[in-house]
């Protein structure tokens, strides 16, 4: 995978997924790998998901930009069929600390937990919930409530199968160069440590 | 329930190591007399309005009487899977808000200001959320055996705050943990991140999911009553008198009795694992009639069997000492544990935590709620 771009993008628009702003900038194809049935460290989990499939959506195409002190980033894949049934189609992008040595595919660890923009397709009844979080991230599904005041948020749209999302926060998050991308297919009843993420992080130059 | 605790938690590092099966000496445990529970529900109602009044708790029953025989609430709860085997975690089912029966909504505007003075009645709507096709006890009077020989009775239902709680091990967010102070299971909902691992571990299913704020909740045993030395709502409100609280492990006390000495109070569904701290103690029947109406009374008419399937084997024994007890009254002798059972005065019930709430002093920053993973964690209510 070659190194993404942060691209500049104007105007006041670049939230809305579908502005057409983002349609002068590349993206890049994200490759997705289950998250290792043998990372999961809830032995609940293990004993649930035995045998069972997850992990096989994407690629994520994604494309970041900044708008001064500000990172966005646009994400857009093929996603659940029944996408509001008990579980949720999500999307997270994740960063590692700039001095981190493990890869990407447990969504952290112990000793390098990634900071973690999370957006979730919400019922009609959660509306009132955030569009987006910030989680620390130390493991399959160890995921905590980072900074309440993290600034992150997100728009989203859905064309077809098609979600496009735009997450945006503060741009000091890429501090280590580097992301990674999870994503969750609600219709499978993925959640937490069970779903797709990236089998490598993907550099990330301005 | 709003209430949210600020913890110090490890997350899923430490999830391994918890629920390792040993109460902790203050364990809160429960006992429900089942042969006086006459199914009213006030227990019921009264956690309602204490706990689960507000956006997304309208399905939930924290506290429920199921009728049994009957499929119970979430409906068939009892072949969701879930809890321990060989000392591993069982997958379980998640229960959805359909099973639960939905949050009963009722025509209230259409009655009151439909115009229609008497023409219109009191009647459920279905939202298309199971309300009208299943509740907390669809399986109300219905019952089991034949006529003569039918029978019923209730059994109130609530979290069992096991030793061993797997819900508290399945959860990968660490949000979950059992009080060290009193055993009582409960989850960071501010940490919660609504994954619902704890809903299908549950082998109770007594954890319910809060759609509007995409958290877990449950049944908190009544926590910050219990803090200042009141009972639980369910156990204070109970008419009958049949909900003891205390500790089990305090040997004056009538929970020590009916658990350990006189071995009446049973836990729920024991091979599930868990090791719940609630115990019921079995209800007894009276004995069944013969076709000409003459009375068989060597038969119990609620099959053994079937108490056998809720309480585990030991219920026999625990019949056998109950009617043994009651043998002796009738004979003119004296028996501790029917005195027990009795219960003469309510304040024999909760131990310590008979303190009447119409005398705390309410005033905000009086009010010691703690919340939190130790007693030295604080957060306000």
């Amino acid at each position: 995978m070659g190194t993404l771009t942060v691209a500049a993008l104007d105007g006041e628009g670049a939230l809305d997924p579908d502005d057409p702003a983002w349609g002068t900038v590349t993206a890049t194809e994200v490759p997705l790998v289950p998250v290792p049935f043998d990372a999961q460290l809830n032995a609940y989990v293990r004993a649930a998901w035995t045998g069972r499939e997850y992990g096989c959506s994407g690629p994520v195409d994604l494309t970041l930009a900044e708008q001064g002190d500000r990172l966005l980033a646009r994400l857009s894949w093929d996603g659940s069929a029944d996408p509001l049934g008990e579980f949720s189609d999500a999307v997270a992008l994740f960063f590692p600390p700039a001095a981190g040595t493990a890869p990407p595919v447990t969504i952290g660890t112990r000793d390098e937990p990634v900071s973690l923009w999370l957006w979730r397709d919400r019922l009609p009844v959660q509306q009132a919930l955030p569009s987006a979080t910030q989680l620390v991230a130390a493991g399959p599904g160890v995921f905590r409530p980072g900074s309440a005041n993290a600034g992150v948020s997100a728009r989203s749209s859905r064309s077809g199968r098609r979600w496009t999302v735009v997450l945006a926060g503060p741009r000091q998050a890429l501090a280590a160069r580097r992301v990674g991308v999870a994503l969750w297919d609600g219709s499978n009843d993925e959640r937490a440590g069970i779903g797709a993420v990236s089998a490598a992080w993907t550099e990330v130059e301005s | 329930m709003s209430a949210q605790a600020t913890t110090s938690g490890d997350g899923n590092d430490a999830i391994e190591d918890r629920g390792e099966g040993v109460a902790p000496p203050g364990q809160v445990t429960m006992v429900f007399d089942l042969n006086k529970c006459m199914g009213c529900q006030t227990c019921s109602v009264a956690c309602k309005v204490l706990w689960t009044r507000e956006e997304g708790e309208d399905h939930q029953w924290w506290m429920s009487v199921n009728t049994q025989p009957g499929l119970g609430a979430p409906k068939g709860w009892e072949g969701m899977g879930g809890g321990w085997q060989d000392g591993q975690p069982v997958r379980g089912h998640q229960p959805s808000r359909e099973e639960f029966g939905g949050g009963w909504d009722f025509n209230y505007q259409e009655v009151l200001y439909g115009g229609t003075g008497n023409a219109t009645h009191l009647r459920p709507v279905d939202h298309g959320d199971g309300t009208t096709r299943w509740g907390m006890n669809w399986d109300e009077d219905q019952g089991g055996g034949e006529y003569p020989n039918s029978y019923y009775f209730y059994l109130p239902r609530l979290c069992n705050h096991c030793t061993h709680p797997v819900c508290v091990s399945a959860c990968p967010s660490g949000a979950m943990y059992k009080r060290h102070e009193d055993g009582v299971v409960l989850r960071d909902e501010s940490v919660c991140q609504g994954a619902r691992f704890c809903m299908e571990a549950c082998p109770y299913k007594k954890i319910y999911f809060n759609y509007a704020r995409n958290v877990a909740q449950h049944c908190i045993l009544c926590f910050p009553r219990l803090e200042v030395g009141v009972a639980p709502a369910c156990a204070r409100q109970c008419p009958g008198r049949l909900v003891f609280v205390g500790s089990a492990e305090d040997a004056e006390s009538p929970i020590h009795k009916l658990v350990h000495d006189w071995e009446v109070a049973l836990p729920l569904h024991p091979e599930f694992g868990t090791g719940p701290n609630v115990f019921y103690v079995p209800p007894l029947a009276p004995s069944r009639l013969h076709e000409d109406f003459s009375i068989d009374e060597e038969t119990p008419r609620i099959p053994p069997e079937y108490l056998e399937s809720l309480f585990g084997p030991k219920v026999h024994a625990a019949l056998a000492t109950l009617q043994g007890e009651l043998a002796r009254v009738r004979a003119g002798g004296q028996s501790e544990l029917l005195e027990t059972l009795i219960v003469y005065r309510w304040t024999d019930l909760f131990g310590r935590y008979t303190t009447d709430p119409a005398t705390l002093d309410r005033t905000p920053d009086r009010v010691p709620v703690r919340l939190g993973r130790t007693s030295g964690s604080t957060a306000a209510s």
